[in-house]
């Protein structure tokens, strides 16, 4: 949904609602405890909040993150309903179907089903976590609703089948909702807060490092060293951390260093004229070469308790979630609005043209390999500092699931189209899908094969997309 | 075109292919090799070289269709994963299915085949972006050759079997004489036929090249095949090498082969290269990656000499191209 209007669509002021009602969540996730019903003493969300002190292994096991994590991500759709006016429909339908299944699932499931269960000695249950989701589908199809009935400046795009897959992130979006609910109906622990958390906790750094790789391919390059260089600083920052750095300058070494790198494939593919496939193919081999002589196979270990960034879970929440989300938001606004976000777009769509609108190609060729660097620092740390041992080789294949959530998210690989909102998203998706095989029992030798079966079908959709969009 | 065309004399040939492309790298491989023989004894024997031989096979017969792949400005990133499938279907279709072993063998080939036939279908009828189809079915083959093995592996072939890798023919590793026919083969076929003219044709300007009446669809879809065909063989003598099959095999291999054929000159964007081109760009890495072990570099340490050699020799490249363009 790339669109390069002289002048912006006006945008009403309730089309904001998506984020209030999100804002309103997350606000109630906070203040509900504090708030008793009458006859049932505090709210469900106090008892599940009462029941996680009591038991203090148990912050896994309430149920209760569901809330805060579906809440940023209807705040990533609000968003993102205001930055694409011509989706909001279409997602708002989807939200709306989203609430409605949720209703029927609850009133099949959960009319008499307590959310905190006695008999389990007050710990949350599956089934309070179904709850808890429910509740805020609800929400999801309350702003639906909503949206539906706001007055818009803008002609009404028409409600059509086709509308619904308008882009690739709704496409995406509705994969995701079908694989969660599908294979919720199919095993329930699935949706257990642990499982959720884990997936968008444990691989978040990969949605951050397709961040970068995103505007990369945007301009129309590509970097396949990613996966190399984000080993080389893990151990950078990890060895740093070792030696006594404070946490704060081992965090942001690797940032700087990746820039350093950036810069590097940068000025190769910008001043000398090296396709950038070429240069990150080198590069590739040159850094790894550099982690296996420097490392010489060994692992670190024993980093100060203060460094693992990616373990820290302010206000409840995993630190790699926040960084993900916010990171996201922070991008796509950068890319749709900032100048050099669009020129982005302009040098991808078409090289000649930005270059006589007077677009420099070399910088903006420096400027998106040294922020993809800066990005890959960035998921490098959130990489090495989740678990208490950092490997020396790189994350196998890591440049590949990059790329992947990157295209599958919809970016053009010639260039020119994409947004990092859909990279992100894909990034969830590929990592619910791997999960979802283990939780409705296919053997793990045959992941890889229905993962690619899946990259295929989401870019066969894209294609016949474009294909009708065409005609 | 300024002044008109004069006859070349023998010194502009020479210097035409003094600058060419291989020139510039058989050059470098050339000092490479002699300053790697001044670092250690064992690197410039007979023996040493002939078994670097039997290791750069399957590179090698892999990186020819990825020239013509790339020539057309395509690019295939599934080889190592067709590979890996190839073989696991050799050992599976032999140990679990109980097929004789010389069926099984084909079969495997075949199976390669066939996964090239899926990309080249899908590139040229449904239109997806090779590199997209590629990266996808990387995942799908070798999920489908885990799938299939189960992370056993199939080892115990009969003494013949071994031949092809691990056997000499003529005081030659017999895979070698494979693949100095196939190069000999495929490098005149791309520069004397019309099959090699199209591919150069369609990397240049493929629209052009449909409304010159070519079958563009037809040699996409041949040369995608002709890969899967060329990974399955590869497959083949790779378990024959190794004596087991496992389901990780050829894993990575396709950065090898690309690194190759790009350093042997062949743009990325297609329109030109070599086979010629490709196989010093081959026979190079491998002399490097063995030269530099032998010298006590670690030898997966080399990669990084590897990878500068990729950029430094498309430097030079692209720096006799721009003074060319000058002159």
């Amino acid at each position: 949904m790339k669109k390069d209007k002289a002048a912006p669509a006006p945008r009403h002021t309730l089309d904001f609602l998506g984020i209030a009602l999100a804002v309103v969540i997350i606000g109630a996730y906070f203040l509900l405890p504090f708030i008793t019903q009458p006859g049932r003493g505090p709210s469900t969300v106090a008892v599940l909040t009462e029941s996680k002190k009591a038991n203090e292994l148990g912050i896994f096991k309430t149920g209760l993150e569901v809330l805060p994590l579906a809440a940023l991500g209807m705040l990533l759709l609000g968003i993102w309903n205001v930055l694409v006016p011509g989706a909001a429909r279409a997602i708002s339908l989807l939200l709306a179907l989203a609430g409605l299944l949720a209703l029927v699932y609850y009133i099949n499931f959960f009319r008499d089903t307590p959310l905190v269960s006695p008999a389990n000695g007050g710990e949350g249950t599956v089934m309070g976590s179904l709850g808890m989701a429910f509740w805020i589908m609800l929400g999801a199809s309350a702003v639906a609703v909503l949206q539906a009935l706001i007055p818009r400046a803008v002609p009404a795009p028409r409600y059509r089948l086709a509308k619904l897959f308008g882009n690739q992130e709704s496409v995406i979006l509705f994969g995701l909702l079908l694989l969660v609910i599908v294979v919720g109906l199919a095993n329930p622990r699935y949706l257990q807060e642990r499982n959720i958390s884990d997936n968008l906790a444990g691989n978040a750094y990969i949605a951050v490092a397709a961040l970068g790789m995103t505007m990369v391919i945007i301009t129309g390059n590509i970097d396949i060293s990613v996966g190399s260089l984000v080993g080389l600083l893990a151990v950078v920052s990890g060895r740093l951390a070792v030696a006594g750095a404070p946490a704060p300058l081992a965090w942001l070494v690797p940032l700087v260093v990746g820039g350093g790198f950036g810069a590097l494939i940068g000025f190769l593919v910008a001043y000398l004229r090296i396709p950038s496939i070429v240069v990150t193919l080198g590069m590739l081999s040159i850094i790894k070469g550099i982690l296996i002589i420097w490392v010489q196979g060994e692992r670190v270990t024993d980093m100060p308790a203060g460094y693992f960034l990616s373990q820290m879970r302010p206000l409840g929440i995993p630190m790699p979630i926040i960084i993900m989300v916010v990171l996201t938001i922070g991008v796509a606004l950068w890319m749709r609005y900032s100048a050099t976000g669009r020129a982005f777009y302009a040098l991808g769509g078409n090289a000649e043209a930005a270059r006589l609108s007077g677009l420099s190609r070399r910088r903006l060729v420096m400027t998106v390999f040294v922020l993809n660097g800066v990005f890959v620092g960035v998921a490098s740390v959130m990489y090495s500092t989740q678990f208490n041992i950092i490997q020396a080789t790189p994350p196998p294949a890591l440049e590949l699931s990059v790329i992947t959530a990157s295209v599958v998210g919809g970016v053009s690989i010639l260039g020119g189209t994409g947004t990092v909102v859909g990279s992100t998203m894909a990034t969830l998706l590929l990592n619910f899908i791997r999960s979802a095989m283990i939780f409705i029992n296919i053997s793990p030798f045959w992941l890889k094969a229905v993962q690619g079966l899946l990259i295929l079908a989401t870019v066969l959709a894209d294609l016949l997309r474009r294909r009708r969009q065409r005609l | 075109m300024q002044s008109a065309p004069r006859n070349p004399t023998r010194v502009d040939k020479l210097r035409h292919y003094l600058i060419s492309q291989e020139g510039v790298l058989f050059f470098i491989m050339l000092v490479s090799v002699l300053l790697l023989a001044t670092r250690t004894d064992k690197f410039l024997t007979v023996d040493n070289l002939l078994q670097q031989g039997r290791f750069m096979t399957e590179v090698g017969l892999i990186a020819i269709p990825m020239t013509y792949i790339i020539i057309t400005g395509g690019i295939d990133l599934s080889v190592g994963s067709i590979m890996g499938l190839a073989a696991i279907v050799l050992g599976w279709s032999w140990q679990t299915l109980g097929f004789p072993l010389e069926l099984a063998i084909i079969t495997g080939v075949l199976s390669g085949t066939l996964a090239g036939f899926v990309n080249g279908l899908f590139i040229v009828r449904v239109g997806v972006p090779p590199l997209i189809m590629t990266l996808a079915t990387l995942a799908l083959f070798r999920g489908l050759a885990e799938g299939i093995s189960q992370a056993r592996s199939a080892r115990g072939y009969p003494e013949w079997f071994y031949q092809l890798g691990q056997g000499e023919l003529l005081g030659i590793p017999t895979q070698l004489w494979l693949l100095i026919v196939t190069v000999a083969v495929f490098g005149i076929v791309l520069a004397r036929t019309q099959l090699g003219r199209a591919l150069y044709a369609i990397g240049n300007n493929e629209t052009g090249a449909r409304f010159s009446g070519l079958t563009v669809n037809r040699y996409l879809l041949l040369i995608y095949t002709f890969s899967g065909f060329m990974a399955g063989v590869a497959g083949y003598i790779f378990v024959s090498r190794v004596s087991t099959t496992r389901s990780d095999m050829g894993a990575g291999i396709e950065l090898d082969v690309i690194a190759a054929v790009v350093l042997g000159g062949t743009s990325i964007f297609g329109g030109t290269g070599s086979i010629l081109g490709t196989t010093i760009g081959v026979v190079l890495i491998q002399l490097l990656k063995n030269g530099l072990t032998l010298s006590g570099l670690t030898s997966d340490a080399t990669i990084v000499v590897i990878g500068s050699v990729l950029i430094f020799a498309i430097l030079v490249n692209n720096f006799i191209l721009s003074r060319r363009g000058n002159s």
